[in-house]
Parts: C-alpha cells; sequence; structure tokens
C-alpha cells in the first residue's frame, strides 16, 4: 500500500501516545527474560547486557526453515522506559514502561512470513516460527548456518548509564527547562516540557549465523512553550535528542533547549499573513534537512525501487540534482539519534552516499530489498519494535556541506521565504510529490530577513527541487526527528544553510 | 500453481489461528480478566495508591500484504498488557507492561506508586465513578475469525486484479486485507469494573497510473466491524483506479482568491484542528483559537458538529470512554456556535464540569488524553453536483497535504490537488498548488453544505464548499 510517509518534530500529544511503546501478546514469566530484565534495570552501556541459550536460536531458526525458505531470524527486543510530563510548571505525571517480545521471521522468494510473541520461552519462540514458516511452503528451502558471537563496532558510548540515574536528577532537568522558558518573557505564558529515556537491549540471529546483543540508551528531551500577547499566540517547540547516557545534559543544558523554544515564541508573535505562489527559499541549516529526507530520501529507499515504482527507479548513475548537491544517509555518526551501531537485521551501519555533485550513487536497503535488487545491505533495515518486520529506513540522513558562506547565499537573495526551521513534512514516495510547514519563518526582501510569516506550507516534488537548489552552505547541522513509515523510526535530518529557487509556497495572501 | 501453493498454505494458517484462539479463551477467560484487574486495584491500594485504575487489554490481529497476485507478507500476533494508573496524595503516576505474570505485574504497579511520588500533587487527579455502561449495538463480529485465511488472501488479490483492469492503471503497489479483535477491562478503586469487545476489518488497494513522464498513485481502502459490511470490491478497486488516472494531464493555475470546494475525502484537513481547538485541556490552558467562543457564532450557521460514540457499527463507537465513563451523543457545533468542549475526568474537575465521556486512550501504555468517538459535520441539502454547477470559478479538492488547521491559532495552509472548475463545470486536473487562509474566517465563509454524507468513516464530513480562499499556483 502506498502511503504517505511523513517526518515530524513530534507534537506534544502524538508524543505521549507513541513514545511509550509497548507490546502486546499472552504472556507468562519466562526465565529467559529474567536475565534479560536484570540487565536492563541496573543497566546500561552497549555493552552486551544478557545472554540467551544459543542452542535455543539455533532450533528456533531451524523451525522457521523447516517448510523451505532462503532466510530467517529471530530478534528479541526489551525497552524499559521513563517518560515525565511537566504542564504549566507542574510535573504532570510520570509513566514508566517495560516492554518485551520477540519476533521470527522467514524471507522466501519475495514472501516474508511474519509472527511475534511477548513471551520469551523456548516452546512460544518455536511456535511462532512455524506460524511464520508457512510462507515458505513447498518452497526451496536453505541450509541454516550455525550461529555465533558476531563483532560490529559500536558508535555509541555511554558515560552516565540511564540506569544509574535517580529521578530526581530527570526532574531537575526539567525544573530548571521550565525555569528558563518563563523567565525569558513574560510574553511566556505556559511551557510543556516532556522527558523521555529508554534503553532498548536487542538480541539478533539468523540464518546466515549472525548472532549479535546490545543495549542502545536513548534520550529525548522536549520543551515547548506557549507565547500570548493579548493579540497573537504561538506555541513553539525545541528538542534535543541523543543515543546517549545522562551526560547529554552536560553538553547541552536544558537552558539552552528552553531558551530557544522561548525565543522562537516571542519572535512569532509578529508574524504576518504569508504570501502566495512561487518564490525563491533560503532554508536555514539544520532540521531543515528534513526537506531532503522527505522529498530525496524516502523515495530513495530500496523497497520502493525493487517494486519498480519508486520515483528514482532506473536512475542510478544518473543526474538528478544539482552538481552542487550531494547528499548522505549516515548510520554511524557517534551518538547521534539516528545512529544504531547494526541495524535491526544486524548489518552494521555506516555512511551511504545517496547522490553526489547530483549524480544518483544508490538506495538505502534491508536484506530483502538487496536481495532483490542484487545491490549491497547498507545497513538501513530497521523496525519499531518486535511488533513489525525491518524495512528499509533512513538513519541520519543530510544534505552535505557545500561552499557557499551562509550569509552570502542570504543576501544574494532579492526576495523570497527565508525558513529557520519546518514542523515536518511529507512525500509520496511513488510521485514524489512533498509538502513542509513552516515552523519559524520570515520574508526576504533585497537580501535581508524581515517580517516573520505564519506556518505556510511549502510543496513541490522531489526531483524539481533537488534540481533547483542553487547553493549549499558549509554549515552543516543537524535536528532530532520521527519518522513515520507505517511504524516509526528515530532519525536525525540535516543539511547546510540552502537556496532552492521556485517552491510553490501556500500564503494567505497575494 | 500458485494457487495451489496459497491454499495449501492458508489452510494451515486457519488452524494455526484457531489452535490459537482457543487456548487464548481457555488460558484466561472473561470472568479470570475481570477479577485480575480488580484484585490488581485492591493490590494498588495495599502498596500505598490512594487511588487506582487498572486497564487491560489483550487482542489478535492478522495483516495480509499481497501485490503482483502474490502473497507479499503475512503477519499475526496475539497480545495483552496492562496499564495502572495510581494517585498517591494527590500525585499521578503510571506504568505498564506485557507481561501478566504475578510477579511482573506487581513489581509494575509498584513503580507507578514510585513514579507517581515525583509529581506535584493536584485536587483535579480524581478517577471517575459513573457506573453506567451505554448500549451500543453490533461492535464486534464472531464471523470474522471463522473466516477462511484462504477467502481473505483471495480477497486481497481479486481487488489487486480489478483495480488493475483498467488499462490506464500501469502498476501495482499492492493490496492488504487486516482483522483485528480486542477487548478492554477497565477497574477503578471507585468501584467501577467495566469491559467490552470490538473488532475490525480492513481491505484496501494502491495503483498507480502513468502516462509519459507522469505518475499518479489512487488508493482506498474500507474498514468496517462487521466483516458482511465490507464495500464490494469491484467499488473498492474502481475508485482506486480513478484515483490514480483522474488527475493526470494536470494544467497549472494562477495564484488567486476564488471559492474551494472540498470533497468529503480531504473534509478531515479542516475538522482535525476544530476538534484540537474544542480540546477541554487546550481551552483551559489558552492554547485554542476557540477558547473565547462558548455558546458564541464562529462560523457559518450551516456548519454543525456532532460527535457520537453509540453509533451502532461504528468504528469510534464504544460502551465507555478510555477510562470507563460512559459516551454519548452529543452536539459540539450547532449552527456554527460552539456548544461544548470536550473533556475527560481530570480536565472536567479542572474546568468546574464533568467528563463528557472523552476520555481516548492510545492503548494500555498510555494515559488518558482527550479525543472524540465518531466525529461528523451534519449533512446539507445540497447534492455535490449542484454545489459545482453554481460555482463560478473554484476549486475541487480531492487531496490536501499538511498539518490542516492549527489548533493554537487556528492558521492552515496545505498542499492541495483536485479539479478547475469555471463557469459551473470540470474544466481540468490541477496538481501542486496550495490553499491557506484563517480558520475562523474560512469556517464562517462556507456558503453550501452537501448531503452526501457516509457515516461509516471515523471522521466523516459531507461536500461543502468555501466562498473564497488564497489559492497558490503560477
Amino acid at each position: 500500500m502506498t502511503t504517505h510517509y511523513f517526518v515530524r518534530d513530534i507534537p506534544r500529544r502524538k508524543f505521549l501516545e507513541m513514545s511509550l511503546k509497548g507490546g502486546l501478546v499472552l504472556a507468562a514469566s519466562s526465565p529467559l527474560m529474567t536475565q534479560f530484565l536484570s540487565s536492563c534495570s541496573t543497566g546500561n552501556s552497549t555493552a552486551p547486557g544478557f545472554a540467551i541459550d544459543q542452542s535455543i536460536l539455533n532450533k528456533v531458526i531451524a523451525k522457521a526453515l523447516e517448510k523451505g525458505g532462503d532466510f530467517a531470524d529471530v530478534y528479541i527486543e526489551n525497552r524499559v522506559s521513563r517518560q515525565i510530563v511537566m504542564e504549566e510548571s507542574k510535573f504532570k505525571s510520570g509513566l514508566y514502561g517495560i516492554s518485551q517480545g520477540a519476533g521470527v521471521r522467514v524471507i522466501s522468494g519475495n514472501k516474508t512470513g511474519y509472527a511475534y510473541t511477548e513471551e520469551i520461552t523456548e516452546e512460544k519462540l518455536l511456535r511462532a516460527a512455524e506460524v511464520a514458516s508457512f510462507v515458505a511452503l513447498n518452497a526451496r528451502m536453505a541450509n541454516p548456518v550455525s550461529i555465533s558471537e558476531t563483532n560490529r563496532q559500536s558508535f555509541i558510548t555511554v558515560q552516565q548509564p540511564l540506569g544509574g540515574i535517580a529521578d530526581e536528577k530527570r526532574i531537575d532537568i526539567m525544573k530548571r527547562a521550565d525555569q528558563a522558558a518563563m523567565d525569558y518573557d513574560k510574553r511566556i505564558k505556559m511551557a510543556l516540557v516532556n522527558y523521555y529515556d529508554e534503553v532498548r537491549g536487542r538480541v539478533i540471529a539468523n540464518s546466515e549465523g549472525v548472532y549479535l546483543k546490545d543495549e542502545l540508551p536513548m534520550m529525548f528531551f522536549i520543551v515547548q512553550t506557549m507565547s500570548d500577547d493579548g493579540k497573537a499566540r504561538h506555541l513553539s517547540r525545541e528538542r534535543l535528542s541523543k543515543h546517549m547516557g545522562f551526560e547529554m545534559f552536560d553538553q547541552f543544558t536544558p537552558e539552552m533547549v528552553a531558551k530557544r523554544a522561548a525565543r522562537e515564541a516571542i519572535a512569532m508573535l509578529d508574524a504576518q499573513d504569508a504570501p502566495a505562489g512561487m518564490m525563491d527559499v533560503v532554508m536555514q541549516n539544520g532540521w531543515g534537512g528534513v526537506l531532503v529526507h522527505e522529498a530525496v530520501g524516502h523515495p530513495l529507499e530500496a523497497d520502493n525501487i525493487a517494486k519498480k515504482i519508486g520515483a528514482f527507479t532506473g536512475k542510478v548513475g544518473q543526474k538528478v540534482a544539482s552538481e552542487v548537491f550531494t547528499m548522505v544517509d549516515d548510520g554511524s555518526i557517534p551518538n547521534a539519534r539516528g545512529t544504531i551501531n547494526f541495524d535491526d537485521e544486524g548489518t552494521q551501519t555506516k555512511r551511504n552516499v545517496l547522490i553526489e555533485k547530483g549524480i544518483l550513487k544508490g538506495y538505502m536497503s534491508d536484506i530483502l530489498s538487496a536481495k532483490q535488487l542484487s545491490m549491497e545491505r547498507t545497513g538501513n533495515g530497521r523496525r519499531e519494535s518486535f511488533q513489525y518486520i525491518p524495512i528499509p529506513r533512513m538513519t541520519n540522513t543530510f544534505i552535505a556541506n557545500g561552499s557557499s558562506n551562509p550569509a552570502d547565499i542570504l543576501s544574494s537573495t532579492k526576495k523570497g521565504i527565508y525558513v529557520q526551521s519546518l514542523s515536518g513534512g511529507s512525500v509520496n514516495p511513488v510521485t514524489g510529490v512533498f509538502n513542509f510547514t513552516c515552523r519559524e519563518a520570515y520574508l526576504i526582501e533585497k537580501g535581508k530577513k524581515t517580517v516573520p510569516i505564519k506556518g505556510a506550507t511549502l510543496i513541490g516534488s522531489c526531483l524539481d527541487v533537488i534540481s533547483n537548489v542553487d547553493a549549499v552552505g558549509n554549515d552543516l547541522d543537524f535536528g532530532p526527528g520521527i519518522c513515520g513509515k507505517g511504524q516509526n523510526a528515530e532519525v536525525d535530518a540535516g543539511m547546510p544553510t540552502v537556496r532552492i529557487r521556485g517552491i510553490n509556497v501556500g500564503g494567505s495572501r497575494a | 500453481m500458485q494457487e495451489c501453493q496459497q491454499l495449501g498454505f492458508a489452510g494451515l494458517m486457519l488452524a494455526d489461528l484457531e489452535l490459537n484462539y482457543s487456548r487464548f479463551t481457555i488460558e484466561r477467560s472473561i470472568m479470570n480478566y475481570i477479577k485480575l484487574t480488580e484484585s490488581l486495584v485492591s493490590k494498588a491500594k495495599q502498596f500505598g495508591a490512594n487511588a487506582a485504575e487498572v486497564y487491560l487489554e489483550t487482542g489478535r490481529n492478522l495483516s495480509i500484504q499481497v501485490r503482483d497476485g502474490e502473497v507479499e507478507t503475512i503477519e499475526e500476533a496475539s497480545s495483552a498488557g496492562v496499564g495502572f494508573r495510581v494517585i498517591v496524595e494527590g500525585k499521578m503516576g503510571f506504568s505498564h507492561c506485557n507481561d501478566l505474570s504475578n510477579n511482573a505485574l506487581e513489581d509494575t504497579l509498584k513503580r507507578a506508586i514510585e513514579f507517581a511520588k515525583l509529581t506535584t500533587p493536584d485536587s483535579n487527579n480524581l478517577l471517575p465513578n459513573d457506573k453506567g455502561y451505554t448500549q451500543v449495538d453490533e461492535l464486534y463480529d464472531p464471523e470474522i475469525i471463522k473466516i477462511p485465511m484462504d477467502k481473505k488472501i483471495q480477497m486481497a488479490i481479486n481487488l489487486e486484479k480489478l483495480a488493475m483492469k483498467d488499462p490506464r492503471i500501469t502498476k501495482s503497489s499492492g493490496a492488504g486485507y487486516g482483522e483485528g479483535e480486542g477487548e478492554v477491562f477497565i477497574a477503578n478503586s471507585n468501584g467501577l469494573s467495566k469491559n467490552f469487545k470490538s473488532t475490525s476489518c480492513n481491505i484496501g488497494v494502491s495503483v498507480v497510473a502513468e502516462k509519459d513522464e507522469q505518475k499518479n498513485t489512487g488508493d482506498e481502502s474500507c474498514s468496517r466491524r462487521y466483516f458482511a459490511d465490507l464495500l464490494p470490491l469491484e467499488e473498492i478497486a474502481s475508485k482506486a483506479a480513478k484515483k490514480a488516472w483522474e488527475l493526470l494531464d494536470p494544467v497549472m493555475i494562477p495564484t488567486q482568491r476564488a471559492a474551494v470546494i472540498f470533497d468529503p475525502d480531504v473534509a478531515r484537513s479542516l475538522i482535525g484542528g476544530i476538534l484540537g481547538a474544542l480540546n477541554g485541556e487546550r481551552v483551559t490552558q489558552g492554547a485554542s483559537f476557540l477558547k473565547d467562543y462558548l455558546d458564541k457564532p464562529f462560523a457559518s450557521p450551516l456548519l454543525t458538529i456532532i460527535d457520537d460514540g453509540t453509533r451502532a457499527k461504528g468504528m469510534g463507537s464504544a460502551p465507555f470512554d478510555g477510562e470507563g465513563v460512559p459516551t454519548r451523543k452529543r452536539v459540539l457545533v450547532e449552527k456554527g456556535v460552539v456548544r461544548g468542549f470536550i473533556y475527560n475526568t481530570i480536565v472536567a474537575h479542572r474546568a468546574g464540569t464533568t467528563s463528557t465521556g472523552n476520555a481516548s486512550r492510545g492503548g494500555f501504555t498510555s494515559l488518558p488524553g482527550i479525543g472524540t468517538h465518531n466525529l461528523y459535520i451534519e449533512a446539507g441539502t445540497n447534492t455535490p453536483a449542484e454545489i459545482i454547477k453554481s460555482t463560478d470559478k473554484g476549486l475541487l479538492l480531492k487531496e490536501v497535504t499538511g498539518y490542516g488547521i492549527d489548533p493554537v491559532t487556528g492558521n492552515f495552509s496545505g498542499g492541495a490537488t483536485g479539479f478547475w472548475i469555471e463557469n459551473g463545470e470540470i474544466k481540468h486536473p490541477v496538481q501542486g498548488v496550495t490553499i491557506a487562509g484563517n480558520a475562523l474566517n474560512i469556517l464562517n465563509d462556507i456558503d453550501m453544505m452537501g448531503n452526501d454524507l457516509d457515516m461509516n468513516r471515523g471522521m466523516a464530513a459531507p461536500t461543502f464548499r468555501v466562498k473564497e480562499m488564497q489559492i497558490g499556483g503560477m
């Protein structure tokens, strides 16, 4: 089914719904899981924290391939999460979650069978394997290779493991953010502070003999502020997210996050109606990279290419963008939100150049699409949780640095829109038609940023927009987001300051 | 050959499902779950909670994806989990787990109580005590599970084949069938204990029409509580195909102000933001563009919005909301006047009123939020054809992208595709334009309301026309 893929910087309600991942299933206590849980609760580094009897996993993989099939894998997951919500300077609620489960997958030709269980016992794993195996009935069978411990490079380091952090320290971070936001300006009427952390433990074993385990810590901190001056209102948002321990707040203070949010809320009080129609757009460095995440990244995920319906199908080696345009997906940036060491199928993540100086170099694949397209595995097979099959997803996706000075890009733009931040957007990966909504934007008049304008939507088609990029700055930066494609993935999107000639802007005046 | 394989496959899968289901019912009967939730409420009080709520959910789901006439994926699972909401000296904590063993449940419950101690006491932190139960008919179809797997697979394959029949359709993105059933058990320390079960099933397809360098997708799907109510495959298929080809060969229009007609498919782009602004918590916090409009006109008299949690077979219907308060049918907007906001128990108490039965729940992993059940705009008197015919110059919208109305400011901006109308006639397709405005202006400018309301959608609206909006083109 074609869905519109989107990325957003996480509306608060949605965040509440989505952040605490729960599994569903019939469960009883499980001897295997006890080990898992005890390791996670004390916690925490990316060092392997638990062990599962390898002979059981070998049996499960053999069972999964009993009826036929090319490939089988087992994915076991445990997630411990904490979320604290502060609104109107009060701690509204604290949420603690434990979710565990395992999925067994069989690939046979182009078919995938998948079943999961929340009870991690030998019996339930074998049943899941049996259910998944039916998809390969009467197909040719691959002989599974006995699993053995596999090494992968790690890009995630932890100094202050989350399991060892007292809840009072989390509370203190939030209070500091709230205080800084409310102190910023008396027109700030309310701050919404959302703290989330989790440790996700993974075990991956497959019929190629791979056996991997690790624990990924994640921090996610969001400050929203609402300004009101009696005439206008604006709800702003600033986010901070890394795969790292609590030391994230030594590097990036809660006050910094809060002040950035408050600055936007005050600046946008003066927003005027945006103009409508085609105009030049300069996008500030950072989270604006969501534009290429949507417009180019999703259409370069190999699943739609394998179906021969993607917008970039058959275009490898061809010129698809202007020569100043280079785009990369890199799952190995140290501690970044989109970094995962190895993907959820066990493939090492790495730096993948997708478009180099305008020439299309390759796609982002998972195991199935790599096989279908006879291409390499790029380390992009990701899943939201054990309840989902892995599919090709982005990690940290960005436009590479160019050579222009950001100030020159602005000053050489006579008239247009300066987009300081975007809320997010979506794309139809088949047609390549995308849209983004501006969070903070300004008019450009005679090469200068002038009045702020109300949140306008920008629309266009992916092939047009990357051909119309005519200036790329040298100030690459990133921002965190949640990417949705039937299931969620944590990603970073990034870019330097960039100018795009001729985007249709959805303003409310002529 | 392929067919044989699928039939064999399907037969086995069916046996498997039945096995799962019977085990499920034997292991944990409904009575056991009622007792379990009630006993966990008592345990919460023993552990130190002054008030507690236990929300237990069990479910089963199946998803089949096919493409080019073959099965692509089959996913299957059954599941259960519990969420604990506790109040300790006015402070609220929450925890959840998907492990129903006694040890895991007790550990998780203690976590909620520990976590509550971190939060700020609030006298509004209360649990509902309305023990009523609204009679809502036909939410559970016992037949879905009995229908053989091979029939479900074949339906998806047939649907795809039918959608591909049109010569203008060149590729398929796939078709799918999905079903789920779930049961919810809620018990709290006010003596409330309720449960209900429901089913849903859906079938859909997505196809691509290509012409020269142009590509366009068309998707159509149908969701129902009862399997027998799914629309005929021919109808779904032809709608998907038409959506894919009807917008080929678009012509760009100049930037201008003109009438905009919202098709029922795109009306939700406006409804979502209105719903956000009627959310009692946003109103209380001053973060709603409708906060000052209670019992005051803000929109055209043609606009009446109703939320109905009680409709038989409704996709959003339930006998009680996400924290156990009985559902009802409420007029939220009457002839352009706000008649009431929507509340859960805590937010209602803060606003000095009572819950409207609008506690929403994203499953056992989350605290109750605020949401609607079956929200719809009441039908008017004009046929869609009359609305088009009476439009001198305007845009008939078939698709709107973007975030919809901003509930805080009422600002609206989106990407749009559809048809250009001149002198009451459709002239040509339009793609890649924008539309924008402020919600208060847009909703005041609704000047025609259609009679083509399809109540089978969770958020439903008839065709309606906005007299004038800003359109961005070349």
